[in-house]
């Protein structure tokens, strides 16, 4: 009976665990990034030191790439069989990751930037290449950083993930239990990468960086906040005037490839154009319904934030 | 010391410690494929040095005779190669255990 398993040929995969799936992609974009000669730092997910958080589950693939070679793995990404579902600009409020699916291998987030690393992205990943480690994921050799630059990875995240569970556990486990060295470890990560306006949410000193371009941002990320609260923001972040124009003329178009993932299936023109007209009215709807539920918070009434804060953790 | 054959330069493998499941791809693109009992028997023993012997190791393995399962094994091994998922160590086109590479 077993031989005749054998002889019968290796079956394709049709209940494969997601944790392996990811693992494939993973692999996938590293065979890639090897053949085009293109830096890539695994992050989070299956890259994950499994000593700081003992088993967090995982959905994606996090990986982020060299900027100036993500044009480049992005391309090849796509000559290999990996759909782009959603892109830098329509991601997260930060921008930071595009998002491709594969048949076989499931979700890839490639990031062109950490949210809350800096002072510019080229350097943030610089700071991090140069003390990269290696682990074996899905057969391949790939690059993660070092332990403690892990660390305040995942805080960086879970600052982002307000009143999330997973979130609150990363904290936990990674800055709440950590001893004396393991926390000023997570503290020179913070320095180097400066990191420290994201860093503030985790200890509860944002609100000491109110002058930041990027503090809406974090405030909107961590405390939760309305569309129109999350695009004020993404506007006070972007730098210069021309920027700034560009992200509020993207705040009132209509993001196509997600509309597309959220029906499941190509979208008609006449969906993008009911949906053109459908997203003021919902962010105008979610403003007042926030300022009247403020009001009867203030009158002791309790009220439940319309938009829950951001996370890109599926 | 290495064993009679080893994963193709781009296959992608993740072996499930509790249940023995081999799951290996050929990358960047894929097919996923499943290997579970005695195929993943084969996958592991046809990988594992010494290469000597790795037939015999098989069959003991699934409880038979070395002569009765080398036909199956044999054709199952050339699947895999055909795909691109093994390759032998040395380049030796052998399957059988005795005539494995060193």
């Amino acid at each position: 009976m077993a031989t005749q398993e054998a002889t019968e040929g290796p079956a394709p995969a049709a209940s494969v665990p997601l944790e392996v799936r990811i693992g494939f992609a993973h692999a996938s974009l590293q065979w890639i990034a090897d053949r085009c000669g293109a830096d890539l730092i695994h992050v989070k997910g299956a890259a994950l030191d499994p000593t700081l958080v003992p088993g967090r589950g995982f959905s994606d693939a996090d990986v982020l790439a060299r900027p100036q070679q993500v044009r480049m793995l992005l391309d090849e990404l796509r000559r290999h069989d990996w759909e782009l579902i959603n892109t830098f600009a329509y991601g997260s409020s930060f921008e930071h990751s595009a998002t491709l699916r594969h048949k076989d291998f499931g979700l890839l987030d490639l990031h062109r930037i950490y949210p809350g690393t800096g002072p510019t992205p080229e350097q943030a990943f610089d700071t991090l290449w140069s003390a990269r480690t290696t682990t074996v994921i899905g057969g391949r050799d790939c690059a993660v950083p070092s332990r403690a630059a892990q660390a305040a990875l995942l805080l960086l995240h879970a600052a982002r993930g307000g009143t999330d569970p997973k979130a609150a556990n990363d904290v936990e486990w990674v800055w709440t239990a950590a001893g004396p060295d393991d926390r000023e470890q997570i503290l020179e990560w913070v320095r180097r990468l400066d990191a420290e306006l994201g860093f503030s949410v985790i200890t509860g000193t944002l609100d000491e960086h109110r002058d930041d371009p990027a503090y809406d941002l974090w405030r909107v990320a961590s405390r939760g906040g309305t569309r129109m609260d999350e695009w004020r923001a993404r506007v006070r972040a972007a730098r210069g005037a021309r920027t700034k124009l560009a992200v509020a003329a993207r705040s009132v178009l209509v993001n196509v490839e997600h509309l597309t993932i959220v029906r499941g299936r190509p979208v008609s023109r006449r969906e993008v154009v009911a949906e053109f007209f459908e997203r003021p009215v919902r962010g105008l709807r979610e403003q007042v319904t926030r300022r009247a539920g403020t009001a009867l918070g203030r009158a002791g009434a309790r009220h439940r934030e319309p938009v829950p804060p951001a996370t890109d953790d599926r | 010391m290495s064993g009679a054959f080893r994963p193709g330069p781009d296959a992608g493998v993740t072996v499930d410690g509790d249940s023995g499941t081999v799951y290996v791809a050929r990358l960047p693109g894929g097919p996923l494929l499943v290997l579970e009992g005695a195929a993943a028997v084969i996958w592991a023993e046809a990988t594992a040095a010494p290469a000597a012997g790795w037939l015999s190791r098989v069959a003991a393995a699934v409880g038979h005779a070395e002569d009765v399962i080398a036909a199956d094994v044999e054709d199952f091994v050339a699947d895999l190669r055909a795909r691109q998922l093994l390759v032998p160590v040395d380049g030796d086109d052998q399957v059988d255990g005795a005539d494995a590479p060193q």
